[in-house]
């Protein structure tokens, strides 16, 4: 279980009115859940995945795994990151096989791994090409293998399928549905489509900017239904689906003086 | 919910984005070998003309078949205390010895300068300074504190191999993508881990345009040196040469140290084919 307790990140900034990036965000991510955090740029939900991950520190507040507190990045929350940060030296292979490799998992043993989950991701064909061959959706399957490799705890997703095209995020999010089926690994997943958040989470946090707040949570299950069917298309046209997305499209749309409070 | 019904899925290698493979290999060099032979060729043909038909005074241009038998010359019975492969092994020992200290301390204390604030602040002050300086310029002290032998010469030749190494070295730290880091950190590497499997690689292709940059600023510096102060080398032998208006036996020089520059960058070349063949590619 990972549980954010009233986190709050503030950045100084030149002109003396400090960002409120994130402002007393509570959250708890439950084991088997997707949790998508939707919203505008700048409504702190990547300050939120990275503060998660470690890499910045809260300025308030508190985020524990499984009750222990998260002070720096470490290998029980995998990341998997809009740009890729695979390595352009090392083939397919030894990307994903990099975490064991650090944790000292003898070469034989990392590589029977990694190929199991190249599998997982459609490329065990693609094992011994360097990174640089393969394409942006091909490079991201690397990516969720190699965050997967070391079996952590989450998986934090920032903006994953963002720079991809349309056809390729389709396909990504049939992958991801169906790998989280077979795995059953909590997931934290960031993203701007509210297409996306509502394919993909159990659960669905509204965030708006400036303070970045939770301003909604919706739970919905469409995802279940794309990792049975494998299919993203039936369940955009279902009338549940429209109408949630109308209903967080108007939250995000909605002028920033309006919103009162939280709807939890 | 009802929905489509239940379907194996199965994620084939999707083609929408994907690049043609292999990429092309550098074919903007090989097209350009044969251009680059033809105007060689016509330079060498330029040349036989202008000493056939006289031109310029042979003390001032050699003709081409006076070039090589002085070079025949000077390769068998050697010209100023020395054989055309004794003073080009000298000229090359020296190099290799700067090459040597520019490396060994340039790329450990440059990689140690990105990773550090306190060893950049307290280093790069007297690297800036004397960087700044002409080599030819302090050679006078170096030959003042460390006398006229192969110590002020090498030295020389070091200082000037190790700053573009240690520069290139700090650079290529700093240019290391956060987000590379990041994600190495979240996959559990320790800072050993980071420095050698991240940071490391991902600095070679800045250490080996450096390395570029100081065999460049050494040959330069190299020939400089030995024109004022030696006993042997390339530099030495086209400068006594120059004493004695023997032009020919310059040009043997000038043609010999072309080709080591022609084989300092062939080689390096080769190299970062073979170390470094992501070179920007990701």
């Amino acid at each position: 279980m990972l549980r954010i307790h009233d986190a709050s990140v503030t950045f100084p900034a030149s002109d003396g009115h400090d960002v409120h990036a994130l402002d007393h965000v509570s959250l708890d991510i439950a084991p088997d859940s997707i949790v998508v955090a939707v919203g505008a740029s700048g409504c702190g939900k990547s300050t939120l995945l990275n503060a998660i991950a470690g890499f910045l520190p809260l300025t308030q507040g508190t985020i524990t795994l499984d009750g222990k507190e998260i002070v720096a990045p470490g290998g029980d929350r995998g990341v998997v990151f809009q740009k890729d940060t695979l390595l352009p030296w090392a083939n397919v292979l030894d990307n994903v096989a990099l975490g064991l490799k650090y944790r000292g998992v003898r070469r034989s043993e990392r590589h029977e791994r990694s190929r199991r989950l190249l599998e997982l991701v459609g490329l065990a064909d693609f094992a011994e090409k360097p990174p640089y061959e393969l394409s942006g959706g091909m490079r991201q399957r690397v990516g969720i293998a190699r965050a997967l490799a070391t079996d952590p705890k989450i998986l934090l997703m920032d903006e994953p399928f963002g720079a991809l095209d349309s056809l390729t995020r389709e396909t990504m999010q049939q992958l991801l549905a169906s790998v989280w089926a077979k795995t059953g690994k909590q997931i934290l997943f960031i993203t701007h489509s509210i297409e996306e958040a509502l394919t993909l989470g159990t659960t669905i946090v509204v965030m708006s900017p400036r303070p970045g707040r939770i301003v909604a949570r919706f739970e919905a299950d469409f995802v279940r239904e794309v990792a049975r069917s494998g299919d993203i298309g039936p369940i955009q046209s279902h009338p549940r689906f429209i109408e949630l997305r109308q209903e967080i499209r108007s939250l995000i749309h909605q002028p920033e003086g309006a919103r009162t409070g939280t709807l939890q | 919910m009802t929905l489509a019904a239940n379907s194996p899925t199965s994620f084939p290698p999707s083609t929408t984005q994907r690049r043609p493979s292999p990429p092309p290999r550098r074919s903007a060099s090989t097209s350009t070998l044969g251009i680059s032979l033809v105007t060689l060729a016509a330079m060498i043909a330029l040349w036989f003309i202008a000493a056939r038909f006289g031109w310029a005074s042979p003390l001032f241009l050699p003709s081409p078949a006076e070039v090589l038998t002085q070079f025949s010359a000077v390769w068998a019975d050697g010209y100023a205390n020395g054989t055309l492969l004794d003073h080009t092994l000298a000229s090359l020992g020296r190099i290799a010895a700067a090459l040597g200290v520019g490396i060994f301390l340039g790329i450990p204390l440059g990689l140690l300068m990105g990773l550090n604030r306190w060893v950049k602040g307290i280093f790069s002050v007297p690297i800036d300074l004397y960087w700044g300086l002409p080599p030819l310029a302090y050679l006078p002290l170096l030959i003042i504190w460390l006398g006229i032998g192969e110590t002020s010469k090498i030295v020389l030749l070091s200082l000037s191999t190790f700053a573009p190494i240690c520069f290139a070295a700090q650079a290529g730290v700093r240019s290391v993508p956060a987000e590379r880091i990041n994600a190495a950190l979240s996959l559990g590497a320790s800072r050993l881990q980071l420095f050698t499997s991240i940071i490391l690689p991902s600095a070679l292709p800045e250490i080996m345009t450096g390395l570029k940059i100081a065999i460049g600023a050494g040959l330069s510096t190299l020939v400089a040196a030995e024109l004022i102060a030696a006993q042997s080398g390339l530099g030495y032998m086209i400068m006594s040469a120059a004493n004695f208006l023997a032009t020919d036996v310059v040009f043997v020089g000038l043609i010999v140290i072309a080709i080591l520059a022609f084989a300092f960058t062939s080689g390096m070349r080769w190299l970062e084919r073979r170390l470094i063949p992501w070179k920007g590619k990701l």
